[in-house]
């Protein structure tokens, strides 16, 4: 489906209009860019002319009159011109220099803001993530998208000053004309004979850009085959530089398998590759036809502006600085169709860009704030709850009822793959149900303000993540921490002073990743920051997603015993496949493919002996009795 | 060349730039011989070109100033004309193809460091020195610019600049030599002062590159799907924000700060050239005021000079290109020959046997950099067909154990011996085929899941794999995913490929130690992501998955280890208790005590109250 709307036209209006929003964007965050390369390509276009004008002056002089003084003169503006107009180029140049340095990362910057905003059921969608993968992918492979326009803009005001100052210096070509004593060549006098010369400049000045964009297009054509390709490699080529995959890349010889991907015969970028091909070919071809023909112009500039000048319409000089403009002229219109038809080329580079910054957040938000109760009275109801990930046709929860009121401690169990997750992000709102409603003291979910609803849970994931900061920073959460705060987070999660992560107090900067100073922390001591950031938060619901996965048996007893102190007075939601930890709970629910199958105390459960729960219990209990 | 002292303050390249020159046409040669062709023509073409454009104005200016017949005018214009067209062309076709071989021999080049470090002996993997030439030799081959393609470039550049040098110093011995000499002077001084000016990015690289490593980070978690959850939760988005905002804050300072230093570059190189063309401008006026120098001959001679100062300024550039790029390819030889510590094809085959005894011997294992040795004096022997657990807290050292045993670490003192014999002396990688091991970390493939346990993409023995997908117990999720066993896993390279979670892999892990099905196994932690009533299922099929094999099992949930012949206890580096279940429990010791903190939540009336 893609490809068809790679191949499908591209409409002149929007090929304009995209150009048009991505240059707004541009414009919209970082203006300078634009204004550097203005004044960088109107004094770099123009400069060449003042020095060709002046060379042409002092060749007639020196061809004609040959006067001393004059010729001084001469030399002298030609150079006191060349260096201030150099030192004028200089310093623009270095501005804008300095103003394109970080294009890429610019663009990157517009499009995590994107993401960073976005839903979070649209951050997980693999459209998303394709989206973005293609938007990276085709910045990386040769710049097209969003990141091309600055270059494109000062392109075309280079293009339209060297047009300018082109159109300025040769029109006296055409005014001057052949004294009537040279004969035949009085010919060139004749108006129609301009457009000898004319015809052909306009047929080459278009023609050339047209072929350039008709072989750039095979490339761009090209783009798809390469994506897969350089996905596989992006594996491959890098899969062994993984520390974590050492062992079993030695231990199963994976690395025959990434040699054959790195020299894959196939690879699109090698001279067995497709594009290698189109530029041995067509491609190839197409350029080498353009260039021709632009040198078929110079000699016909030659010829015309030579032959005028023999015929005696002005000195030899003048002929250095009509061919040198001439030649300019069609220089700039190349570069000016050149750059619009690239331009036209990234429309669907930019048609993917936009599609992806223009994803719309698709949650329903409220304006209801959450009431800040003193006495956390707090209570949560899952009302016929269903629900199914987007694009999958099995539900991944169904009919779930539930309530819990603060205070409680709640434990969810079930088999992997049972709903507890799903269970857990729905009530966070990372998705919305797809039938049924989550209440908040009696009020549906969605009518709150995402930020204010979000504000009353803490989770712990089972795949949480730090951050390679400081460790002050990992426990808020934050760039800015209350120290204090952070310091009694830490302790209460059971990360004793005794841990190297305490080397700088909470400045140490957690592993080595930006930081030879920094600490690597292993797998328990992760888990322990994890547990104090969500303390630091200090909500009234606390959701632990099997907190004690990656503890040794003294650590997790150690979690289990300080479990009801360190959660004090919140709810606590408490996932785990170590059914030990149910013993300490109010209340549990066993999820058992994708529904609560059981609901009560462990007392009660585990005497059930026909319910699922007293299989999961028994399953571990009974290699300790 | 004064250049040195400044860029190598660090470490010196071990290999020369033109030692390196070599190595780089001696690998194209190897494999993309056009590359060494094309920069030839390249080089030549644009020479070609190059007298073409200066001889173009000149000839034709001479011609209407002679005031030659109109015939011969015409000739003079069309076959300037025709010489640039063709050569032009000709410019513009090569010029496109170069790319290509000089990307195949980039590709071979980071294939060889790719090969190197996925093979290098494992310790090596470790070592921060070995890991740092990794990233410079890395960087080398990381993209077009880098030095193991861009070299070409330079190469072909360095040619044609000498090339040119040579033709334009002929053809302007006919002048003063003092012109040649202050266009040599100018250059030199311009060249000279304006680098150690346009050095100071490139001394400080460094710095750059952080910038870059810090934004790629922060792009790469802001779309990052797993911590997707932690931003959303923890607002974390305003932490990555103002980390991101800072960073290229202080990017853009460092930016400005180069181009402001460059600029005093771009100004010395303005008053020389002010000087030079000066100079130029006075002697070759007089020639033509008194010597009757004709205006075209001026204009030849004029743009002779510049031309001149352009080959000797690009000659300079890039001789220095070449030398800061040949630092790159020296870190790429330097890395691909670091010594190799354990012994690959030199080795010794392992002498076939019907049954493989592993014997430490007085084994030591200190980390490198480390204080205190993370094991010490252990000896240990497994028994063929014996079923080892080794148990204790994180941090204890059983995957220390491990890997000695595996043979990816060697011991500091003692010895690692199969069969009586130390495997140092073995050919490590086939050492390595004696194990089916599931790790903690794995190595998942973007590949099927056939091909996963497989570990091959062809000739896998479908029955084979289909049996251990079994054992694993993952043919039910196999059968429920569309394409079953043929389903392609790794969402990054195929799209539609499903999310398996902890549990499903770490039961493909298993199924693919099974398939390769080698005398001993290794578990460590497989059961770690299991839900109870998979964990127990794992345990029961233990006895079956391990039948007719070595076993060593590691765990800290102690329910496994009653399946086991033997428990080893790793505590503070040494092997505080052994026996059986029975004999540790008796024991009364810290077996005894771990097994008590696990299994009193499991026990009736337990621990609730105590709390």
């Amino acid at each position: 489906m893609k490809s068809e709307e790679k191949k499908e036209r591209i409409e002149i209006r929007e090929a304009f209009h995209l150009n048009w929003r991505a240059i707004g964007i541009w414009w919209k965050h970082y203006p300078l860019v634009f204004l550097s390369s203005a004044a960088f390509s109107l004094v770099n276009a123009l400069t060449p002319y003042v020095g060709i004008w002046l060379s042409a002056r002092i060749i007639n002089e020196l061809a004609g009159a040959r006067d001393p003084n004059a010729l001084l003169q001469l030399v002298i503006a030609a150079l006191v011109s060349a260096a201030l107009l150099s030192f004028l180029k200089a310093v623009t140049e270095r501005w804008r220099n300095a103003q394109h340095a970080e294009k890429h990362v610019k663009v990157y910057k517009i499009l995590t803001d994107k993401f960073l905003t976005m839903d979070f059921c649209l951050v997980d969608a693999p459209h998303t993530q394709d989206l973005y993968a293609q938007i990276r992918q085709n910045m990386q492979w040769s710049g097209w998208g969003i990141r091309r326009i600055p270059d494109n803009f000062e392109a075309v005001i280079n293009a339209l000053c060297q047009i300018a100052g082109a159109a300025a210096l040769s029109v006296s070509l055409f005014t001057q004309m052949v004294p009537e004593s040279a004969g035949t060549l009085v010919v060139f006098n004749h108006p129609s004979l301009v457009c000898v010369l004319i015809l052909p400049l306009l047929a080459v000045t278009i023609l050339s850009p047209i072929l350039t964009t008709k072989a750039d297009s095979y490339y761009a054509s090209c783009a798809d085959g390469a994506k897969k390709g350089n996905r596989t490699f992006g594996f491959y080529g890098f899969m062994g530089y993984d520390r974590r995959r050492a062992l079993d890349i030695r231990m199963y010889c994976q690395n025959l398998l990434c040699q054959k991907y790195f020299l894959h015969s196939d690879n699109v970028f090698t001279t067995k590759g497709l594009l290698a091909k189109f530029a041995r070919g067509k491609v190839g071809g197409l350029y080498a036809l353009s260039s021709a023909l632009s040198y078929v112009l110079t000699g016909l500039i030659y010829v015309y502006v030579c032959l005028k000048a023999y015929g005696g319409a002005f000195g030899v000089g003048s002929v250095t600085q009509y061919v040198g403009a001439i030649t300019s002229l069609t220089g700039g219109m190349t570069k000016l169709l050149t750059t619009l038809g690239e331009m036209y080329t990234n429309t669907p580079f930019l048609r993917t860009a936009f599609e992806f910054l223009d994803i719309p957040n698709q949650m329903y938000q409220g304006s209801l704030t959450v009431e800040k109760r003193s006495d956390r009275n707090y209570e949560i109801e899952f009302r016929d709850v269903s629900f199914r990930y987007p694009n999958t046709g099995a539900w991944a929860l169904r009919h779930v009822s539930a309530r819990f009121r603060v205070g409680e401690r709640l434990a969810i169990v079930g088999k992997n793959g049972s709903g507890k997750t799903t269970f857990i992000k729905l009530l966070c709102r990372l998705y919305d149900p797809s039938e049924g409603e989550i209440l908040l003291n009696g009020i549906d979910i969605k009518k709150y303000n995402y930020q204010e609803y979000l504000s009353v849970f803490s989770v712990v994931f089972q795949d949480f993540q730090l951050l390679p900061f400081s460790l002050g920073q990992n426990t808020a959460a934050a760039a800015q921490y209350d120290a204090g705060r952070a310091e009694t987070a830490l302790q209460e999660a059971g990360l004793g002073k005794s841990s190297p992560l305490w080397k700088n107090g909470l400045e140490t900067v957690l592993y080595k990743q930006f930081d030879d100073n920094g600490v690597e922390v292993s797998g328990g001591e992760a888990q322990k920051v994890a547990i104090a950031r969500a303390l630091y938060k200090d909500a009234p619901f606390i959701v632990l997603d099997e907190p004690t996965a990656a503890l040794d048996p003294i650590a997790e007893a150690e979690i289990y015993e300080k479990f009801n102190e360190i959660v004090g007075d919140k709810t606590a939601i408490y996932i785990s496949h170590r059914l030990s930890s149910c013993r300490f709970c109010d209340e549990i629910m066993v999820f058992d493919h994708g529904s609560v199958v059981q609901q009560g105390t462990h007392e009660a459960l585990a005497a059930d002996e026909a319910g699922i729960y007293h299989q999961l219990w028994n399953a571990q209990a009974q290699y300790y009795q | 060349m004064q250049n040195e002292t400044t860029e190598t303050k660090a470490s010196k390249p071990k290999y020369g730039m033109w030692s390196n020159s070599a190595f780089m046409i001696r690998t194209a040669w190897q494999t993309c011989k056009s590359v060494l062709w094309l920069c030839l023509a390249q080089a030549a073409l644009a020479v070609a070109m190059n007298l073409f454009e200066l001889f173009v104005a000149p000839a034709i200016l001479q011609a209407i100033e002679d005031a030659v017949p109109i015939g011969r005018l015409l000739w003079i214009i069309l076959l300037f004309a025709g010489g640039l067209m063709i050569t032009g062309t000709a410019v513009s076709y090569v010029n496109l193809n170069t790319i290509f071989g000089r990307i195949e021999v980039r590709m071979n080049l980071a294939n060889d460091l790719h090969q190197k470090f996925s093979t290098t002996s494992y310790p090596n993997t470790l070592d921060q020195k070995f890991l740092k030439l990794l990233e410079n030799a890395k960087r080398a081959v990381g993209g077009n610019s880098d030095p193991g393609e861009a070299i070409w470039g330079t190469l072909t550049l360095l040619l044609q600049n000498a090339a040119g040098f040579l033709l334009y110093l002929a053809m302007l011995s006919a002048l003063d030599p003092i012109l040649i000499l202050i266009a040599l002077l100018t250059t030199l001084i311009g060249y000279f002062s304006s680098k150690q000016i346009n050095n100071w990015e490139y001394r400080r690289r460094d710095e750059e590159a952080k910038f870059n490593e810090y934004l790629y980070y922060l792009d790469q978690k802001s779309a990052d799907i797993t911590l997707a959850k932690d931003i959303r939760i923890f607002g974390m988005g305003s932490w990555l924000n103002d980390i991101y905002n800072k960073t290229i804050r202080l990017y853009h300072v460092f930016r400005v700060k180069a181009q402001k230093i460059y600029l005093w570059s771009n100004i010395i190189d303005i008053v020389l050239t002010f000087l030079r063309n000066g100079f130029a401008y006075a002697y070759l006026i007089h020639l033509t005021l008194e010597n009757g120098l004709s205006a075209s001959q001026f204009l030849l001679y004029f743009t002779a000079i510049g031309g001149f100062t352009a080959w000797i300024s690009g000659i300079l550039t890039q001789l220095s290109t070449l030398h800061r790029q040949s630092i790159g390819i020296s870190a790429i030889r330097e890395f691909l020959e670091l010594p190799e510590p354990f012994l690959f094809e030199a080795g010794e085959a392992i002498p076939p046997a019907s049954a493989y005894e592993l014997k430490l011997e007085n084994v030591s294992y200190c980390y490198p950099e480390a204080e205190n040795e993370t094991l010490r004096h252990i000896s240990l022997t497994i028994h063929p067909g014996e079923k080892l657990a080794v148990v204790g807290l994180n941090g204890a050292g059983k995957t220390t154990l491990i890997k000695l045993l595996c043979g990816f670490l060697d011991p500091t003192e003692g010895r690692v011996l199969l069969n009586g014999q130390d495997i140092r002396s073995f050919n490590r990688q086939s050492y390595y085929k004696l194990f089916s091991a599931v790790f903690q970390d794995f190595s998942l493939l973007a590949g099927t899941i056939a091909e996963n346990v497989a570990q091959a993409d062809q000739e896998m023995d479908m029955a084979k794999v289909q049996r251990c997908v079994e054992l694993a117990d993952l043919t039910e999720t196999a059968e429920r995913l569309p394409q079953g066993l043929n389903t392609h896993l790794v969402r990054s390279v195929y799209e539609d490929a499903p999310d398996l979670s902890g549990g499903q892999t770490q039961r493909l892990m298993l199924a693919r130690a099974l398939y390769k099905d080698a005398p001993l196994l290794i578990l460590d932690e497989p059961t770690a992501a299991l839900d109870p009533l998979a964990e127990s299922d794992i345990y029961q099929r233990y006895n079956t998955l391990s039948q007719g094999r070595t076993s060593v099992f590691i765990s800290h949930r102690l329910a496994s280890t009653r399946f086991c012949d033997r428990i080893l206890l790793i505590d503070g580096g040494v092997i505080a208790e052994e026996g059986t279940h029975e004999e540790l429990l008796a024991l009364g010791g810290k077996y005894a005590n771990l097994f008590q903190v696990q299994s009193r939540y499991y026990q009736e009336g337990g621990a609730e109250h105590e709390i």
